[in-house]
């Protein structure tokens, strides 16, 4: 389920069967240096991978608007804000929760998250648009969703 | 001069120019209100269309999944949406294509996409299956068939157009 008015009138009817949250965890930054192109791309690539991982699982997965936060910030920090998130969703009968990221950083503070944390390394750059980089991310969606299946 | 003035009076002249006139502008009030009356009629019907997704020969009994990409335009975005099917061959060589949205609560379903039902359609959000037809298997979640995309073959090829639901038996 997407966070827009149709789907969230769905999801309440059938909270239920609507056991996992996925929240995509997106970097910003407003320094103009070398790393601004790879933190805008990073961005753009992990709402496609939510969208297109939402889409296959619509019924199971409620996917939350991105959680942003400043790269240059303390980690912690943002996951003390982030289990606060997941603290307020759990009043809703969530069993599974999944962060998605291509961060690094968040992968040192794993421990600390109230979920499970995907991480992946991804491509720096390329055409999103491109045939070859479409292959791609559909090859990593299906790992992933079969990691997430084993969750489930 | 003056034969002249004997085929066309003043009085005629003058109910010419009026009619002439008054004509007119009753069209310039009408013709609007023809062009809404009928305007449903003049509605390009740019929503049913087929695209072209496979070669008929290419199709075999064993469903396939089938991707394409049609243009969405909502009120908001211009987007390239990916639409996908299942198809294959029936025996008596008619196509069936089958819309691989779960009708529970919309996760994408896959044909064989659970070992233990090598032969139905398996939705991997709750277990939900259908038959080969499309038809939900009873006692699974989803409580319709899944839906059918319109089709067309010219040519060899295979063309889809709208997914269109069912009516439960």
């Amino acid at each position: 389920m997407q966070w827009t008015k149709t789907d969230i009138n769905q999801y309440k009817e059938v909270t239920e069967y609507v056991d996992t949250l996925l929240v995509p965890l997106l970097p910003i930054s407003f320094q103009m240096d070398s790393k601004i192109e790879k933190i805008v791309f990073q961005g753009e690539l992990v709402k496609i991978f939510a969208n297109e991982l939402e889409k296959r699982f619509k019924g199971r997965i409620l996917l939350t608007p991105v959680f942003t936060y400043l790269s240059d910030e303390e980690i912690s920090q943002e996951a003390k804000r982030l289990n606060k998130w997941v603290d307020y969703a759990k009043e809703n009968p969530f069993t599974h929760i999944f962060f998605l990221t291509f961060d690094s950083k968040w992968k040192k503070c794993e421990q600390e998250l109230n979920g499970n944390l995907l991480w992946f390394p991804s491509i720096q750059s390329g055409d999103l648009q491109s045939d070859q980089i479409r292959a791609l991310i559909k090859d990593q969606v299906n790992e992933v969703m079969d990691l997430i299946r084993s969750y489930w | 001069m003056s034969e002249k003035r004997n085929q066309v009076s003043r009085r005629q002249f003058l109910n010419y120019t009026l009619t002439g006139v008054g004509g007119f502008m009753a069209a310039g009030m009408l013709a609007p209100m023809v062009r809404f009356a009928i305007d449903p009629v003049l509605q390009p019907q740019g929503k049913g269309e087929f695209t072209a997704v496979a070669q008929v020969d290419e199709i075999t009994s064993e469903p396939q999944r089938v991707d394409w990409t049609i243009d969405q335009v909502d009120a908001w975005y211009e987007s390239e949406v990916t639409k996908s099917a299942w198809v294959y061959k029936q025996e008596d060589g008619s196509i069936v294509a089958l819309s691989p949205v779960c009708k529970h609560l919309g996760c994408v379903v896959a044909w064989a996409g659970n070992d233990d039902y090598p032969d139905q359609f398996f939705c991997p959000c709750h277990d939900g299956r259908y038959y080969k037809d499309g038809e939900n298997v009873p006692g699974t979640p989803p409580n319709a068939a899944l839906d059918r995309f319109q089709q067309r073959i010219e040519d060899g090829t295979l063309y889809l157009g709208k997914a269109i639901p069912r009516e439960e038996a």
